[in-house]
């Protein structure tokens, strides 16, 4: 008996380091393309070091699934919570709280952003009014 | 005169006296256009497919100026490699389009899959030299990031399309799709 806990145990421990990562082939293959290998983007994509900013705006973890680019990226939603996992925080630079299951994605992903600019545009907005108000009292 | 001056004088002289010059004219192009037909022979194609290339690919398969080079099975173009540039750098005067489109490949030479980034440059008329138009893994143009119908010099200061490289980003996990 005692062998067997011990075996499982060893099982249980050795079963993350032995699971295949996907989530920078993930991003090479399905957002590099246009936001590049750093993130950086261009002249015609947004740059993903802007998720720090929107990172402290309410409705922001919703959105970053919502957009286009992530919503219908060919990818099952257990694999695009884990590549949103890793993008949160190599971009937004703290782990997303909690992370993003795969329930959740499906979720969020079933109602793609129609016009992503002026949803942004409206959380900024938001932002700063709650700031103003903030700033008042 | 020197010595070796006199030693061709000799030798022209000679030739001059025992072979006519339309003998020598026949003998001349008969080497031009059998030395021009050298590659067609079996042989050298054997020979071809057993050099080592790019990557350690043999053949056209290791070949960047070959539209079979392995990195090009999902390139839609000219390839940069004849226009003056490589498979991995623009031409002289055009600039590297910094949004891309990205696929995989498999390198015959160990067959893992490979990512590459298929970065069109930007800013002369088309090349117009070895086109290739492979396609494999391309995706229809709703899912428009896989698709290379699209002009990806959008992204670059001039939009002219040019010619296309292949760049070898790193080892893939999978093949495209994605399962």
């Amino acid at each position: 008996m005692k062998r067997l806990l011990a075996l499982t145990g060893f099982l249980l421990l050795a079963r993350p380091a032995s699971a295949e990562s996907y989530e920078e082939h993930d991003y090479l293959l399905n957002c590099a393309g246009c936001h590049r290998m750093d993130g950086s983007g261009s002249r015609a994509v947004p740059s993903l070091r802007g998720m720090r900013e929107l990172s402290e705006m309410p409705g922001a973890r919703a959105y970053w699934v919502r957009v286009p680019g992530a919503a219908q990226a060919p990818l099952t939603d257990a694999r695009l919570a884990a590549l949103m996992n890793w993008l949160v925080e190599r971009f937004a630079g703290q782990k997303p709280s909690p992370a993003y299951t795969a329930e959740e994605v499906n979720r969020l992903r079933s109602t793609p952003l129609r016009d992503p600019i002026a949803r942004r545009n409206e959380m900024r907005r938001a932002a700063s009014h709650q700031r103003w108000r903030l700033h008042r009292e | 005169m020197s010595r070796l001056d006199r030693w061709f004088e000799g030798v022209a002289r000679q030739s001059a006296r025992r072979v006519s010059r339309r003998s020598w004219l026949s003998r001349f192009g008969g080497v031009l256009v059998g030395g021009a037909a050298l590659p067609l022979l079996p042989v050298a194609r054997a020979a071809e497919k057993h050099r080592v290339g790019e990557d350690g690919v043999k053949g056209r398969e290791g070949d960047p100026t070959r539209c079979e080079y392995w990195r090009h099975c999902a390139i839609d173009g000219f390839l940069c490699s004849c226009c003056g540039g490589s498979h991995t750098a623009c031409p002289p005067g055009t600039e590297m389009s910094p949004v891309t489109w990205i696929g995989t490949c498999r390198n015959p030479a160990d067959g893992k899959d490979y990512i590459i980034s298929y970065n069109d440059c930007c800013g002369k008329t088309f090349c117009g030299r070895c086109i290739c138009n492979r396609n494999e893994g391309e995706r229809p143009l709703y899912h428009w990031y896989r698709n290379n119908d699209i002009n990806w010099c959008g992204g670059a200061r001039a939009q002219t399309y040019s010619c296309s490289t292949a760049v070898l980003v790193k080892a893939a996990k999978e093949a495209q799709p994605e399962k």
